[in-house]
């Protein structure tokens, strides 16, 4: 658990952080969301000292930050910056095993970690392991970064923007991954970022931040639907708000399920049970459908959807 | 090199090989190959290439190299290795044409009389020299490579000289009158060069971390070293004379030492002050140049500082120091030649001989080594450097 209480940061005059107060519960993702210069990172680094706050009190599972050995707060913290920060000179695996060899693993664990990791994040082991970052596409080599940031089992994962330098594709690609991962895991993160699509996706609890302030700090959905300010209704984005709330459901949550899933018809088409109900109306829409039959990860037929019943109860 | 090792290339008709070759036989044709002289001092006469080596051999010469110019072009894919074979192998036994020289031209009852190499065989050297590189860059040949022609030519060199027939050399005579004080100049060359960038890298090291470590010492310590570059060697020299001499006078234990103001000390010092600039500059660019990013990620996964330093900055910065190592080498090697104005000793002392007494091959036996050493720490260096590039280049 992390809490901050009453927490500010200047630079001179400036204030970067203005007075606030966050807890990230154990096992929740924090997602701090805001415009550039909001301080959103700011927050983050003063959680691992990477800067020391100018006021209030940061606590770490209850101990104060401040009277910990700021090297020894880091290794028990993951941390996944924007451009991978992967040492340039050590190969893919060399890089992984940073802070477990910093802790001294035995080689023999260490080896078994990395191996763990590469299989965790969908690299192979024989292609990649003695690549060195270079020689890694951008999405590859964030997977890397994440992996680095996992290596020593941390309690508490900071990511500060990792996916905001990839592609579109290959950002939603390891968005999905990591809630796989977080959701096998279940490490306490806090997120930053300034895309709200990607800190609706993630969190748990979306904090959002303006000019040194939290203005808001909620579920994803509370966030839709009341925001507290004409600021958060803004970032949120006013016109497609009723799109955005479905994308935080599944399929699974308004499907009619028969009490036995059975095996469908040869070549069917249909729904995951894991899409949200707006990738379903999307589909539906698409190919005029009424409704259409849900499948779950086995490929078995578990239940059918309805357009009208996602109209009217989706958002 | 890999632009020119593009495989598109290699059929393409080669530009700079016609032009060196041709060159190359103008300048064999036009220029003395070998002089002769009655004894040390008095100029000789010269021989071109007819003369001086008889019908068959210029015959030979002009053949190989015509030869290399024919084969440059023709549009072959596979020509650059005969070419290469033709052009090392005749750059190997290129003394050969010395040692005809000498026999058919020498009087064999004038004892004082030698033969010197002419213009038209350094031309010849030189011009095969540039064909031979320009063939490695085209082959994209590795280091390995490269470095077992240079000892092939190196060894069949010295196997000729073996042989005798180059005794009546004015280099070789220059040499054999003096061997033990070439072997002295030769160690005094090297522990002078060396001695004072093993001593400038470690200071430079040193001011470098300063830099690094506080902001208001950086423009001093860079007008400093700076300031040094910019006096004229010769002042250095000159100008340290007078206090060592004082210091010497003063401390006995010093000059127990071999302080005094004209000697090794002098030298020493000031061809460490000259050695600074490039080492302090390289050293703390190369240090400053490792990104942010990687530092903050490193201290965000939980390294200290000094685990920062010798895991990240210092391999990061490693190749681009021993690049400035490798000027700063190059730069002292031929520093210390002129540092046996003030009595340092070395091949520089050869060269000043040689230039009082208007002897010029013992200018050259000075002269020859000096460049020969900076060319061989210029190669090995920089095989260092490529070695501690840590990765491979983009893939």
């Amino acid at each position: 658990m992390i809490e901050l209480k009453n927490v500010t940061r200047r630079f001179g005059d400036a204030v970067a952080v203005d007075r606030i107060n966050l807890t990230v519960e154990t096992g929740e993702v924090c997602v701090l969301v805001g415009s550039s210069g909001c301080g959103k990172s700011t927050t983050l680094r003063m959680i691992n000292q990477l800067l020391p706050h100018s006021e209030g009190q940061i606590l770490v599972d209850g101990n104060d930050v401040t009277a910990m050995n700021p090297e020894q707060l880091r290794l028990n913290m993951g941390y996944v910056i924007q451009g991978t920060g992967l040492f340039p000179h050590w190969t893919v695996a060399r890089n992984i095993a940073m802070v477990p060899q910093l802790l001294k693993w035995p080689r023999e664990r260490i080896d078994e970690r990395v191996h763990e990791l590469l299989t965790l994040l969908d690299l192979d082991q024989a292609t990649h392991a003695n690549k060195y970052p270079q020689q890694l596409s951008g999405g590859q080599a964030q997977r890397v970064g994440v992996a680095r940031a996992l290596a020593a089992n941390p309690n508490i994962l900071l990511m500060d923007e990792p996916f905001g330098a990839l592609d579109a594709i290959t950002r939603e690609n390891l968005q999905l991954e990591m809630l796989r991962i977080q959701s096998q895991l279940r490490k306490t993160t806090v997120f930053v970022t300034h895309d709200i699509d990607e800190a609706l996706r993630l969190a748990t609890r979306i904090a959002v931040m303006d000019q040194g302030r939290i203005i808001q700090h909620d579920t994803p959905e509370n966030i839709l639907r009341r925001p507290a300010s004409v600021f958060v209704e803004n970032l949120v984005g006013k016109q497609d708000r009723g799109l955005k709330l479905m994308s935080l459901h599944t399929v699974r949550d308004l499907m009619e399920a028969p009490p036995q899933p059975r095996e469908p018809e040869p070549g069917a088409d249909g729904l995951k049970e894991d899409d949200s109900l707006r990738v379903a109306l999307s589909i539906m829409l698409w190919q005029n459908w009424s409704q259409v039959p849900v499948f779950n990860a086995d490929g078995q037929e578990t239940g059918t959807i309805t357009r009208d019943r996602i109209i009217q109860e989706g958002a | 090199m890999s632009i020119y090792s593009s495989v598109a290339s290699n059929t393409m008709p080669n530009r700079v090989l016609p032009v060196l070759g041709c060159l190359a036989l103008a300048l064999v044709w036009l220029l003395d190959l070998g002089v002769i002289q009655p004894n040390r001092i008095v100029p000789g006469t010269g021989h071109g290439l007819i003369s001086a080596v008889g019908g068959p051999w210029a015959g030979l010469v002009s053949l190989v190299l015509a030869g290399c110019v024919l084969l440059s072009f023709l549009p072959l894919r596979r020509r650059y290795l005969p070419l290469l074979g033709l052009v090392g192998l005749s750059l190997a036994l290129l003394p050969l044409l010395l040692e005809v020289f000498a026999g058919r031209h020498l009087p064999e009852d004038a004892p004082y009389a030698r033969s010197s190499i002419g213009a038209g065989f350094w031309c010849l050297l030189f011009l095969l020299s540039l064909m031979l590189i320009e063939i490695l860059g085209r082959l994209g040949s590795g280091r390995g490579l490269q470095l077992m022609i240079l000892a092939v030519i190196v060894g069949s060199w010295l196997w000729i000289l073996r042989g005798g027939g180059l005794e009546s050399l004015s280099l070789v005579r220059e040499f054999n009158a003096r061997p033990d004080k070439f072997e002295q100049a030769l160690w005094t060359h090297l522990a002078l060069a060396f001695g004072a960038v093993g001593i400038s890298a470690g200071l430079a090291f040193l001011l470098a971390l300063k830099m690094i470590r506080s902001v208001a010492w950086r423009r001093p310590i860079l007008g400093a070293v700076s300031f040094l570059q910019t006096i004229p060697s010769l002042a250095v020299f000159g100008l340290l004379i007078a206090p060592l001499s004082a210091l010497a006078a003063a401390f006995p234990a010093l000059q127990a030492m071999g302080i005094r103001g004209i000697g090794w000390a002098p030298a020493l010092l000031a061809l460490v002050a000259y050695s600074l600039l490039p080492m302090v500059r390289n050293t703390f660019v190369a240090l400053t140049e490792v990104p942010e990013s990687l530092a903050d990620a490193g201290r965000g996964m939980g390294m200290n500082e000094r685990q920062l330093f010798f895991k990240l900055k210092l391999p990061l910065a490693l190749p681009v120091i021993v690049e400035g190592v490798r000027i700063t080498t190059i730069q002292a090697i031929g520093l210390t030649a002129v540092a046996a104005l003030i009595g340092a000793g070395g091949f520089g002392s050869f060269i000043f001989q040689g230039l009082g007494q208007a002897a010029m091959d013992l200018v050259l036996l000075g002269a020859l080594p000096t460049i020969a050493l900076a060319l061989l720490a210029d190669a090995l260096l920089t095989m260092l450097a490529a070695s501690l590039k840590p990765t491979p280049a983009t893939a």
